[in-house]
This record gives C-alpha cells, structure tokens and sequence, in this order.
C-alpha cells in the first residue's frame, strides 16, 4: 500500500535531514567514507529511480493548476499540459538526475545487506521503501487514480527529492561523492511542483492505493475468548469468496444474525452505538433470512463459510457474560461485518442476476383441477424480478449494504514530518530560533 | 417429487416457518431455521414455497401439525433415519423455544 511505503520512505529521509555533521557520523578513514558515499549514491539512484517512475506514472494526470494564456480545446491538454507544467519539468530534471549518474542502482544484496552506520542504514531503509513503493505507484495502480490523488504523488515525489538536494550539499565534502547533475535545477522544479500541486487540493486516500498482501485465513488452534470468535469471522470473510449456494448462504445468515444478536450486550458496555447498530443488524438478518425461505440455489459451493459462521457463534456463545471487550476488539468485529454484509449484497445480486437464485412457487392450497383440458405444466421455480420484489431488493440495497461512508484522509505524520525536516535548523550557537543580529 | 409430497413439504415448511417467526427468542427461531434448511437439504432444494398463512396460530397446535407432516414424508421415500433426526431438531428447536 502506497500509505506505508511512501510514509517510509518520507521518515527516513526526515531522519537523514535532522542529522549534520555527516562526516562525524559516517566515521573512519577517508577510504572507508567514500565506500560508504559510493554506497549511499547507490541508494540516492534507486530513490531516484523510484521517484522517476512514480512521475512517469502519474504524468497522463498532470495537470497545471496555472491559468492557461489562451484556452484552445482542440489542443492535446493532457501532453502539452505534463510537458509545460511544473509536474513536468520536474519529471525532466529528475530523469536527467537519474541519468548522469555514474552509479547503478543498489543491489538486491546492497538493499538487503545492514549497513555500517546509521546513516547508511536511513539510506538503505530509503531505498529499500522506494523500491517496494515501486509496485504501488506502477502505471496499473495510476490508471484507476484520480488527478488529486495524482497531485498528492507529485507533491511526495517533491518533497523528497528536495530532500535529496538538501542532503546533496550536506554531502558534498564527502570524499567519492557525486553531486546531482544540475541539483539547483532540480531543487528549484521541486519546489515548483510541490507548490503548483499545493495550488490544488491534493487527495491523500492515494494512501490507500496499491499493493496489498493476499488476505489469508487465520489457521491453527481457536484463540482464547473474543478473538475466537474474530478468527473464525475473519476465516468466514475469506472463504466468502468463493459463492456459496443458497443452503450454505442461509447457514452464513444464520450465523451472522446470532453473532450480531450475542455481541449486543458486550458492545452495550463499551460503545452504546455500536450496540444499536448491531441490534439493527441482527433484525436485518432475520428479515434476510425470511426471504431466503422462499429462494432456492443452483450452484454454489461454501460449505467452509458455513463451517466458520458455526465457529463464530459457538465460540462466541462459550463466552462469559461479564466479560469486557476492549473497543478496538469491537471495531475490528464492526470493520469484519462490513466487508461481510457487502460481500453477502454482492452474492446475492449477482445470484439475482444471473439467476443462480430462484423464487421457490407456491402450491395451491386445494389441488383443483386448472379448468383447461389439459392441465398446465407445474413450474417449480421462477427467476427473482427485482420489479415485482421491491422489499427483497430494498433489503438488500438501504438495509444490508453498508452505507459507504466520507473517507477523510489526513496528510499523515510523516509528510508533516518530512516538511518539518526540510526547514529545521539544528540548535545551538547561532542557529537559535530567534533571528540574530 | 409428486404433487401430493410437495404439499406435505409445504405444510411442514409452513408450520415451522410460523414456529420461527413467533419463537420466544432468537436462538429457537435459529433452530426452527436449521429445520427448514435440512428438510429442504434433504430435497435437494427443490421445496415448494411456504403458504400464505398458517391454518392456527396455537403454537402448540402448530408444532403438532408440523411434526405429523414431516413423519409423513417418510410415506413418499424420503429417509427415515433423516426424517427422525429432523424431529429430533424439531423437538430440541421447540424445547429451547417454550423451555
């Protein structure tokens, strides 16, 4: 996910920032520092090499937030507007950067290698972070952004690379080191780009983008008490994804009405909402559950779904009555039953759709004959006309379904933290905060 | 499944669906739906819909009714030891409910 390896990269070079004295802290003979400058330059190339792809990326989405001289729609906007925006020119100069460089990028040996010294070791966490953050900001991963989204990237790769031209010149003395090629000219188109993206309103649910490990069951052993039952709910969410078949999902309602009808009483201590919601979760499954007496699957599997939503209730039922449940045990239940209900309003409009799940016919009370000569053929199933069953569809679409909530995004402590290095002075004599004479 | 089994399905399926909706608390009405879901596993779901309304609100009645229908699927082939150890459910669903 891009919110964790960016915020990695971004605190170690805000480390890297809050350090001076370079050449104390690199240590050694003149031999041994500029080892260590030819390592840290080949960290800096893959930092940059990341930050090149990352601009690459995002350029079909680059957008100058400058007033346009003449307005001509029937101009290429999104070329001519990456080429001519500051978005642009930084791309350039990184490239040119990345390019005149004299030393490859690090190595997997170098990435996974500890580092001498500390300050080797907040380069190599760098770019380590860069080069995992590469799969999160891959041109796959900038298709489904948005322009904000785009311009929070921007304004990351921004920032760090004006922390690469800060470092630059705390590094110069270095013996073996390497300036950037035209590090003024990369300094000053960061500092353009980060102020025409800032010129916006920059998206940071970018954080949420981007790769994420397969999420998988919980196996071994049921944990002691509460989480248990989480287990086994996490293990429901996973084998949800294959599609159960009417039988198994009427098992899984089942459960997921008494797990939220049990939880009620533990919640009411904690958060009085929470307790609310659950209860009105619980009368949402029992309606679920009426109307799924009278539909019937074709296919489907689930038979471990509904073996873990068993799990779930009798785990959760073994449960002493005066036991307190932490809040964050109960968000981490309320954040599992979300993703459940809307995986549950997927399967089940997906079935409706594609007539999976069928309405069972009513038989006639008294067998009468038809009235025809020849008796009509019986039906034994008709397909589910969201038309004619307005409760079952509304069920599922105000009741069930989650509604989707505003994701407020925050910037984050480590882009505060970064930009808080960038103009940190160190204390002491002459570096006071107070301006001197 | 002949027409005559598929009301006996019918009935049984109606009698304990009323037992649910009506049960004192929510781990009988859980019961009673673990009943309706094995009789119509033990069908292939392939169960008629429930009736409209159930002929007696006497929940005793109900019960009775509903257990006579689901002993007499076992007239139209369907297992015997399943039909037994659906009652079986039946009666533990109607313990938990009027215990």
């Amino acid at each position: 996910m891009y919110g964790e390896t960016g915020a990695a990269v971004r605190e170690a070079f805000a480390e890297l920032l809050r350090q001076h004295r370079v050449q104390q802290r690199l240590g050694g003979t003149a031999d041994e520092r500029a080892a260590f400058a030819k390592q840290i330059r080949a960290y800096r190339q893959s930092v940059l090499t990341w930050c090149s792809q990352a601009m690459a990326a995002v350029s079909p989405l680059t957008f100058s937030n400058q007033a346009p001289t003449r307005a001509n729609p029937f101009r290429d906007v999104a070329t001519s507007g990456h080429v001519t925006s500051p978005a642009g020119a930084l791309a350039r100069a990184i490239n040119r950067a990345k390019t005149e460089s004299t030393v490859p990028a690090a190595s997997i040996e170098q990435l996974t290698t500890l580092a001498g010294t500390v300050s080797v070791e907040l380069w190599r966490t760098a770019a380590k972070a860069a080069a995992l953050a590469e799969h999160d900001t891959a041109p796959e991963v900038a298709q489904t952004m948005t322009v904000p989204q785009a311009q929070a990237v921007i304004a990351d790769v921004a920032a760090i690379t004006q922390a690469l031209v800060v470092l630059d010149q705390r590094y110069r003395h270095t013996p073996g080191w390497e300036q950037l090629a035209q590090v003024g000219r990369l300094g000053w188109a960061a500092l353009a780009a980060a102020l025409d993206a800032n010129l916006g309103q920059p998206d940071y649910t970018v954080d949420t983008l981007g790769w994420r490990p397969r999420v998988k069951p919980i196996a071994g052993p049921a944990k002691p008490g509460i989480l248990g039952g989480r287990q086994a709910e996490h293990n429901l969410l996973v084998r949800m994804k294959t599609i159960p078949n009417a039988t198994n999902l009427r098992l899984v309602i089942d459960s997921q009405r008494l797990l939220s009808r049990h939880l009620v009483p533990y919640a009411d201590r904690v958060d009085q909402r929470l307790a609310d919601r659950w209860a009105q979760r619980a009368d949402t499954y029992v309606e679920l559950q009426r109307q799924f007496r009278r539909i019937r699957g074709l296919t489907g599997h689930g038979a471990p779904a509904a073996a873990e939503g068993a799990n779930a209730v009798s785990r959760l039922r073994a449960l002493p009555a005066t036991t307190i449940v932490e809040p964050r045990v109960l968000g981490g239940f309320q954040m599992l039953f979300d993703r459940l209900d809307h995986r549950i309003a997927d399967i089940v409009e997906h079935g409706i759709a594609t007539r999976d799940l069928v309405q069972r016919v009513r038989l006639p009370r008294l067998d009468s004959s038809s009235g025809d000569l020849v008796a009509p053929v019986r039906e034994r199933c008709k397909p589910i006309e969201p038309a004619t069953n307005p409760e079952f569809v509304d069920l599922l679409r105000r009741r069930l379904r989650p509604h989707p909530r505003a994701q407020v995004e925050t910037p984050g402590p480590s882009r505060a933290g970064l930009h808080a290095a960038l103009i940190h002075r160190p204390p002491g004599p002459g570096f006071g905060a107070a301006p001197g004479l | 499944m002949q027409l005559r089994h598929a009301h006996t399905l019918a009935q049984a399926r109606t009698y304990v669906a009323a037992l649910a909706d009506e049960a004192s608390n929510d781990d009988a009405s859980s019961a009673y739906e673990h009943v309706l879901i094995e009789l119509d596993r033990l069908h292939c779901d392939q169960s008629p819909d429930v009736y409209l309304d159930a002929l007696t609100q006497d929940r005793t009645i109900q019960f009775d009714l509903a257990t006579a229908a689901i002993e007499y699927l076992k007239q139209y082939g369907v297992d015997p030891l399943s039909v037994e150890l659906v009652l079986w459910m039946l009666q533990d669903a109607y313990t938990q409910d009027c215990g």
